[in-house]
C-alpha cells in the first residue's frame, strides 16, 4: 500500500483511514507493506504482519495541496520524487521476495507510483478516492495539473474504491471513469471518549475554501444573538484563517470565537468530548470522517447534506452548507432541546458501532479479491 | 356463515410549515403561520386524484352492481373533512352518494385523529368524539354506533369510557398480545365494560395494505381469486379487513392492479356460499362476544410492536406530547378560545408519528410518510411551534 501519511503524522482523513485499514487488514492474517515519505515522527507498527517502510529525506506537507505559492514548486517536486523512490523500492523488494498480490495507492499523491508499478510489473492496482481536485477547491477552481493525474490514475486502475456515492458521481461524472469498475465503502472510526459537556460548538478542518468555515462564522453570529452564552470553538489551521479571524472582529463576536490552531491529536480529543454540537459546513465532502470521530465522543453532529457521511450516517442534522438560517436554527434547538441532545447523542453512539475499521478492511478484501 | 367487514381509514393531516427559532415569538396568525397551506392543498389533491375519487367511484359502482350486497363502512376524520370543504367539496358529495346507498356506514372517531385518549383526563377526548359526532350528523345526518380510535389505540380505559359514552362497538388491532392462542375472527368484549370489539385480521389486511405489490412475497401475485380462497379457509363468525384508504390507488399504485383486484374481490366473495359483507354495525348486531380480553397498556396497528411507542416511543416525542398537553391547559384555564382549534390541530398523531426513531423496517414506512428529512427535523420543527403557541398564552 502506497499512502503520504499516518499517525502520529496526521493532517486529515487519509491518514486516519490508512492507519485503521492498514491495522485491520493485518488482523484479518494479509501481510501489508506500507509505503510512506519520511516523517520526523516515525510511525510504527506493533503488528507482525504490518510493515512500515518510510521512503526518503523529504519533509512532508500537511495534507495534500499547499497553502502558499513559495513552498508549491518544492511540494510538487516532492511529491514526484516520493513516487519514483516508492516505485524503485518497490521493483526492488519483488526481485528479493516476489510479487505483490496487489498494489493499493490512495489519492493524486500516490497515484504516479501506483501506475508505474502496475505497468513494469503486472501488479494489479486499486485505487482509494478519499477526494477530487473538484472538492478540495470547492468546485470553484480546480486546477487541471491535478485533474490530468487523478484522471490517468483512475483510467489505469484495476478497481477504484470510493469513500462515498458521492465522491463515486463525481469520479463517474467528471472522470467518465465506468461506474462498475468503483465500489463505495464508507469511512470509519476509532471511538473517542466522551467528556462533561460544554457549551461549546465546535468546527474542525483545515481552514480552506472547502471546508466552509465562513459559514460556521456566519451561524454562529445568528446564535450569539439568541444564545448569548455560546462559545465557538474554530479548530485547526489552514490559509484561510487571517481572513476567517478578521471575519469574527467584523462580525463583532471574536470573544466569543475561539481558534485553536493546530492542536494536538489529545487535545482534538478533549474538544470533541467537552462539545455539544459539531458543525461540519463544508461545501465539498467526499466523506468527513471528523462527524464520525464527533459522534462517538458523544457530540451531536450538524453536516453538510451532500457530505459523504450524510449519505451514510441516519441519526444527525443536515443542512445546505449555504443556509445559514437552518443552521443557526438547528445549532440553537440542540442548544436549547434537551431531548433532541440527548436522543441525538444516544442513537448516534449506537448507530457508530457499525463505522469499524473491521468493516472497511473487509470491504476492501472483497475488492483485492476481484482483481487477483 | 362468515362475514367479511371491508372498513378504511380516510384521514389527512395538517402538516406543518417550516418554522425556525427566529419564528418563534414573532407576531403572527397561528392558524395560517403554522401550517403549510401549498404542501397540504398539494397532497390533498394529488390523493383525491389518484385514490379518493376513482375508489370511491368504483365502489360505488361496485354496490350498485351487486344491489347493496357488498358493504362497507368508513371512518373519516375531522381534519380530512375539513380539507375536503376546503379544496375539494365533490369529494364529500361522493361520500353521501356512497352513504346513500345504505350499503356504508360511518364510523365514529376523534375530530382531530389525536393522542387525547392518552391524556390522565378523558374530557379532551369526549369533547373530540363529539365534535366528530356532530360534524358526522351536520353532513350525513347519521350517528354512528361503532367507534374507531386514532390508529385503533385502546385499552381498557378507553373502552370503558367509550362504552359509557353510548357506543356499541369498538375497533382494534387483533394481536396475540391480547388474544395469545385465540382467533381475531369473534366479537369479544373488554373485562371491564359491556361493549363489543371488532379484532382486525391483520395478516389478511396487511396482504392487501402492505403485501400487495411486492414480488418478494410468497403470495405475489395476490388475485381476488387467492384472497378469497383464504378467507373462505378462516373459522369464526368475521374477518376484519381494515386498512388505510390511500391503499387503493396510492400506497399501492393502480399499475400494481390493485383496482383490477379490488373490482374484482366482492362478486369473488358473494359467489362463496358461507361468505357475506356486513358494515360495522351489522357486526355488532348479529354477532355475539365469545369471550373477554383484558388490555392494561394500550395497544394499536401501527408498527411490529402494535402498541403506542410509535408515537411516543423516545425522549423528544414524550416531550412534545407533554407540552402539548401543558399548553392545551392554559388554553383552557384561560379561555383563548382563538387558540383552541390551533391547539386541537397539533394534536393530530401524525405529528408525532414524524418524530420516531425506530430503525429498520419500520422506519422506512415513517420515512415513507414524512416530509421531513428524518426524525430530528420533525421534532424541530414541532417544538419550536409549541414554543411559539406557548408565548401566545402569556
Amino acid at each position: 500500500m502506497v499512502g503520504w501519511e499516518y499517525p502520529p503524522f496526521k493532517a486529515g482523513g487519509l491518514a486516519t483511514h490508512c492507519y485503521g485499514l492498514t491495522r485491520s487488514l493485518a488482523d484479518k492474517n494479509s501481510k501489508v507493506y506500507f509505503f510512506m515519505p519520511r516523517t520526523k515522527q516515525r510511525p510504527s507498527s506493533d503488528k507482525k504482519n504490518l510493515k512500515i517502510i518510510e521512503v526518503g529525506e523529504i519533509d512532508i506537507f500537511p495534507y495534500d495541496r499547499p497553502d502558499s505559492k513559495e513552498i508549491e514548486g518544492g511540494f510538487y517536486e516532492a511529491v514526484y520524487k516520493y513516487n519514483d523512490l516508492v516505485t524503485a523500492k518497490v521493483k526492488n523488494s519483488i526481485k528479493k521476495e516476489g510479487k505483490f498480490d496487489v498494489i493499493h495507492c490512495h489519492d493524486w499523491l500516490t497515484m504516479k507510483a501506483g501506475i508505474q508499478i502496475k505497468e513494469e510489473t503486472g501488479t494489479p492496482l486499486v485505487l482509494t478516492i478519499h477526494s477530487t481536485e473538484y472538492d478540495r477547491s470547492g468546485w470553484l477552481y480546480p486546477n487541471q495539473w491535478f485533474i490530468d493525474i487523478e484522471q490517468e490514475g483512475m483510467e489505469k486502475a484495476d478497481r477504484i474504491i470510493a469513500v462515498s456515492h458521492f465522491t463515486k458521481r463525481v469520479i463517474v461524472d467528471k472522470y467518465g471513469i465506468n461506474p462498475d469498475k468503483i465500489s463505495v465503502v464508507h469511512n470509519a472510526v476509532y471511538p473517542i471518549p466522551e467528556n462533561q459537556k460544554q457549551d461549546i460548538v465546535l468546527f474542525l478542518g483545515r481552514l480552506t475554501i472547502q471546508k466552509g468555515a465562513e459559514f460556521f462564522l456566519n451561524a454562529a453570529g445568528k446564535v450569539l444573538d439568541y444564545e448569548p452564552g455560546t462559545r465557538f470553538v474554530v479548530g485547526g489551521s489552514g490559509d484561510m484563517m487571517p481572513q476567517l479571524i478578521n471575519q469574527a472582529v467584523n462580525m463583532g463576536i471574536s470573544d466569543r470565537v475561539i481558534f485553536t490552531g493546530r492542536m494536538t491529536e489529545d487535545e482534538v480529543k478533549h474538544i470533541y468530548g467537552i462539545s455539544s454540537v459539531y458543525v461540519m459546513p463544508s461545501v465539498s465532502e467526499p466523506f468527513g470522517i471528523t462527524a464520525l470521530e464527533a459522534i462517538s465522543a458523544g457530540t451531536p453532529t450538524i453536516a453538510s447534506k451532500t457530505a459523504g457521511f450524510s449519505e451514510a450516517f441516519k441519526n444527525c442534522l443536515r443542512v445546505d452548507f449555504w443556509d445559514v438560517d437552518e443552521m443557526a436554527n438547528k445549532i440553537i434547538s440542540l442548544l436549547r432541546y434537551d431531548p433532541l441532545h440527548r436522543t441525538l447523542a444516544e442513537e448516534g453512539k449506537r448507530e457508530i458501532n457499525l463505522f469499524t475499521w473491521d468493516r472497511v478492511a473487509d470491504k476492501t478484501m472483497q475488492v483485492y479479491n476481484e482483481v487477483t | 356463515m362468515t362475514s367479511v367487514c371491508m372498513y378504511f381509514e380516510v384521514h389527512q393531516p395538517m402538516r406543518l410549515n417550516r418554522f425556525s427559532v427566529f419564528n418563534i415569538g414573532c407576531d403572527n396568525d397561528p392558524y395560517n403561520h403554522y401550517f403549510d397551506e401549498k404542501l397540504n392543498k398539494e397532497i390533498f389533491e394529488k390523493v383525491a386524484r389518484k385514490c379518493y375519487i376513482p375508489t370511491n367511484n368504483l365502489l360505488l359502482n361496485l354496490i350498485n352492481q351487486y344491489d347493496g350486497k357488498f358493504r362497507i363502512s368508513y371512518s373519516l376524520t375531522g381534519t380530512f373533512i375539513e380539507y375536503c370543504e376546503k379544496y375539494l367539496p365533490e369529494v364529500i358529495d361522493s361520500f353521501k352518494e356512497l352513504f346513500k346507498t345504505g350499503a356504508v356506514d360511518l364510523i365514529e372517531e376523534t375530530y382531530f385523529h389525536s393522542l387525547s385518549s392518552l391524556y390522565d383526563d378523558l374530557s379532551e377526548f369526549e369533547d373530540q368524539v363529539k365534535m366528530h359526532n356532530q360534524m358526522i350528523k351536520r353532513i350525513f345526518n347519521y350517528e354512528p354506533k361503532v367507534f374507531r380510535n386514532t390508529e385503533a389505540i385502546f385499552d381498557n380505559r378507553i373502552a370503558g369510557k367509550v362504552a359509557e359514552m353510548g357506543y356499541k362497538g369498538i375497533i382494534t388491532e387483533g394481536t396475540e398480545k391480547i388474544l395469545n392462542w385465540r382467533s381475531p375472527n369473534h366479537l369479544y368484549k373488554p373485562v371491564n365494560s359491556d361493549i363489543k370489539v371488532l379484532l382486525r385480521n391483520y395478516t389478511l389486511s396487511d396482504d392487501v395494505g402492505f403485501r400487495f405489490s411486492a414480488k418478494g412475497w410468497k403470495g405475489y401475485p395476490l388475485t381476488a381469486d387467492k384472497y378469497v380462497d383464504w378467507m373462505s379457509q378462516c373459522q369464526g363468525d368475521i374477518v376484519n379487513l381494515f386498512m388505510d384508504y390511500e391503499t387503493f390507488g396510492e400506497h399501492q399504485w393502480t399499475e400494481t392492479g390493485i383496482f383490477d383486484f379490488l373490482s374484482h374481490l366482492p362478486g369473488k366473495v358473494l359467489n362463496q356460499k358461507y361468505l357475506d359483507f356486513v358494515t360495522v354495525s351489522e357486526a355488532v348486531e348479529r354477532y355475539n362476544a365469545i369471550g373477554e380480553i383484558d388490555v392494561p397498556w394500550a395497544i394499536s396497528w401501527a408498527d411490529e410492536d402494535r402498541d403506542v411507542s410509535t408515537w411516543l416511543g423516545n425522549d423528544m416525542q414524550l416531550a412534545c406530547f407533554n407540552e402539548l398537553k401543558n399548553i392545551g391547559r392554559k388554553i383552557k384555564e384561560s379561555g383563548r378560545e382563538d387558540l383552541l382549534h390551533t391547539w386541537r390541530l397539533l394534536q393530530t398523531s401524525d405529528h408525532l408519528y414524524y418524530v420516531s426513531t425506530k430503525g429498520l423496517e419500520d422506519g422506512d414506512v415513517h420515512a415513507y410518510f414524512s416530509h421531513y428529512d428524518g426524525p430530528y427535523d420533525g421534532f424541530i420543527n414541532y417544538m419550536n411551534i409549541l414554543q411559539d403557541l406557548k408565548q401566545k398564552l402569556k
